[in-house]
């Protein structure tokens, strides 16, 4: 894309240590900028022969951000060579600089930034779930787009329980995710630029009805994507593949409607994990693979410090397990699989479905991507409804006695 | 895995002091960084890890030639002992090339180098190394405690309890005084350089 990128790649491959090391050793003045999903903007590093002189990540500056960029586990970079004009900010030796971030990074002063893997990150993503949490995409690409639209502040996209089958990008602007309940809306979600309104039902079935309602927040500008072609795309794939995609519609349908429920306080935990066995045990990934259920029901349950919560349940069809390609932030890492008595499951081959994803253009992958992202943010949502309604449970007890 | 710097024609190596928390891993670097000054480039790098200190600093061998004409630089790490500093560890040991293990000689700390030499081989193995292959030099420090009266080892017992399966070269030490420190840092250079000639050869 940009000839003057000397250097890209994934921050999971090649962690900030390591590039940091590999650019000093080279030599090379330039810029890297990290993009990282969770974050809402990009952090930059500048360098000088080698040696990194300032540094930003969203409001911080110089050392304090660069550290801060040692918390992006995931993520990508690149690195443009161009002259620096800008002031030597750092003074730190780079080798002091590693060391530092990544002492810092273990003693846990530095906040990790990704998507979650085991349940001790609850803490951090209360705090990454505040107000300025959004779920952005990745880079837009416009071969899809076949139109734009504007929207103004407040104006609704879609709503809850309409039909319509349109899918959009957002190339500018903030959306608000919310489902709509008698007492009010309750927000789900926020997402952001290169995020996709709209889910893949839309062309699994006709006359699909919206599973919830999109609110602009401040002005919008949202690119209408080429359904049409996606929908061909789509057709073509393998029927194992659609399946996949469908069942990972279910779950974000799912998780939506979970947040819905613990709001009402509808639910309980406890009467629906009885007699259940277990098939793959939170935080304990023995084996990396995937299964599909062949019959019976199986729950998708993380355990938190405020008891387990049920995020989704899963039939025939489904499948669950370590999918290689994806971040899902639930099962191996975040959640425990819980099976039916009758349950009957069979393995699957993540390979081919890795091959195919593989293959997918690029909107479309973009579109399963920021799906994953956005079923990673809602189950700590969902986890977060529950906990925060503990807290004040007490209080409406209190009030529903008067 | 060394890295070759081709426009500065150098060979960039990674030599890590590796042992159990208050070993002497930090003492023997700064006597090296004292004593050699005229060797060692840029400044010393100095973290504050809990229970140790994680040293970094660049160090130009003297008088052990070139190879393929390029010079040799060696960046010399310690790495902290406490498990939680994972990431540290991670990014010290990925492409180490030689390793220097500072035993304790104390009677008490036995079982403790044990279970460090164990860490070293379990943490190598996460990175892809095997400690039978990879250069490795043992130091037995600490042996000027003996005119004080404090019960130790045998260098005869340590070599029986840590050195029986792998058989690499040992040295006994006194980093405080500086006994011994510059034969363990040469004993390893050297192992490392003919580990790296024979990597050289095999390639060609």
């Amino acid at each position: 894309m940009n000839e003057s990128v000397a250097l890209s790649g994934s921050l999971n491959f090649l962690s900030l240590g390591d590039i940091i090391q590999l650019l000093g050793s080279s030599g090379s003045t330039g810029v890297l900028r990290l993009i990282n999903r969770y974050a809402p903007d990009p952090g930059f590093i500048y360098f000088i022969e080698g040696n990194p002189v300032n540094a930003q990540n969203g409001d911080i500056e110089e050392l304090d951000a660069l550290y801060s960029l040692f918390g992006w586990v995931s993520g990508s970079f690149e690195f443009t060579r161009e002259a620096i004009l800008a002031d030597k900010r750092i003074n730190k030796s780079r080798m002091g600089i590693i060391l530092e971030g990544m002492k810092l990074l273990d003693d846990g002063q530095i906040k990790k930034v990704g998507p979650a893997t085991t349940s001790d990150k609850a803490a951090d993503m209360k705090r990454l779930l505040s107000k300025t949490a959004i779920v952005k995409g990745p880079l837009v690409d416009y071969m899809y787009v076949v139109d734009e639209e504007d929207f103004f502040d407040n104006e609704h996209i879609v709503e809850e329980g309409k039909h319509g089958s349109w899918i959009w990008v957002i190339l500018e602007g903030v959306v608000d995710i919310v489902k709509e309940v008698d007492s009010g809306a309750i927000p789900i979600i926020r997402i952001g630029d290169g995020s996709f309104i709209g889910s893949m039902a839309s062309f699994l079935l006709q006359g699909h009805i919206r599973k919830a309602t999109a609110v602009a927040v401040g002005n919008v500008q949202l690119g209408v994507l080429d359904s049409q072609r996606l929908a061909q795309e789509y057709a073509g794939m393998s029927l194992e593949f659609r399946t996949f995609l469908t069942s990972l519609d279910k779950r974000m349908k799912q998780l939506t409607d979970r947040i819905v429920e613990y709001h009402d306080g509808s639910i309980q935990t406890t009467e629906i994990l009885k007699d259940k066995k277990v098939l793959i045990r939170q935080a304990k990934p023995e084996e990396e693979q995937l299964y599909v259920v062949k019959q019976g029901r199986a729950s998708v349950v993380r355990n938190t410090e405020n008891g387990p919560v049920v995020l989704c349940h899963l039939y025939k069809g489904d499948f669950f397990g370590d999918v290689p390609f994806l971040h899902l932030g639930q099962e191996p890492e975040g959640a425990t699989i819980y099976g039916s008595e009758n349950i009957k499951i069979a393995k699957i081959e993540a390979v081919s479905l890795q091959m195919e994803y593989n293959r997918l253009s690029t909107t479309f992958k973009n579109i399963v991507d920021n799906m994953a992202t956005c079923m990673s943010v809602t189950a700590d949502i969902v986890c977060r409804s529950l906990n925060s309604k503990k807290e004040t449970a007490a209080d409406l007890d209190v009030r529903q006695g008067l | 895995m060394a890295i070759f710097n081709l426009k500065k024609r150098e060979i960039e190596c990674k030599v890590v002091y590796y042992g159990p928390g208050r070993c002497g891993k930090t003492t023997n670097l700064e006597y090296v960084f004292k004593s050699y000054k005229k060797q060692v480039t840029g400044e010393m790098v100095s973290i504050n890890t809990e229970g140790d200190r994680t040293l970094f600093f660049d160090f130009l061998p003297i008088g052990l030639g070139k190879i393929k004409g390029c010079d040799i630089r060696v960046q010399l790490y310690t790495v902290p002992g406490q498990v939680k500093y994972s990431s540290t560890r991670k990014l010290v040991l990925r492409g180490v090339d030689g390793i220097v293990f500072v035993a304790d000689s104390l009677e008490v700390r036995r079982e403790k180098n044990m279970i460090s030499l164990k860490d070293l081989q379990s943490n190598l193995k996460e990175y892809g190394k095997s400690i039978f292959k990879v250069p490795l030099i043992m130091q037995y420090n600490k042996r000027d405690l003996a005119d004080e009266g404090i019960p130790l080892m045998s260098i005869e017992q340590m070599d029986r309890d840590l050195n029986r399966q792998l058989k690499v070269p040992s040295f006994p030490g006194s980093a405080v005084k500086g006994t011994g420190v510059g034969a363990t840092l040469k004993g390893c250079l050297i192992e490392t350089l003919k580990s790296l000639q024979r990597e050289f050869k095999w390639a060609k």
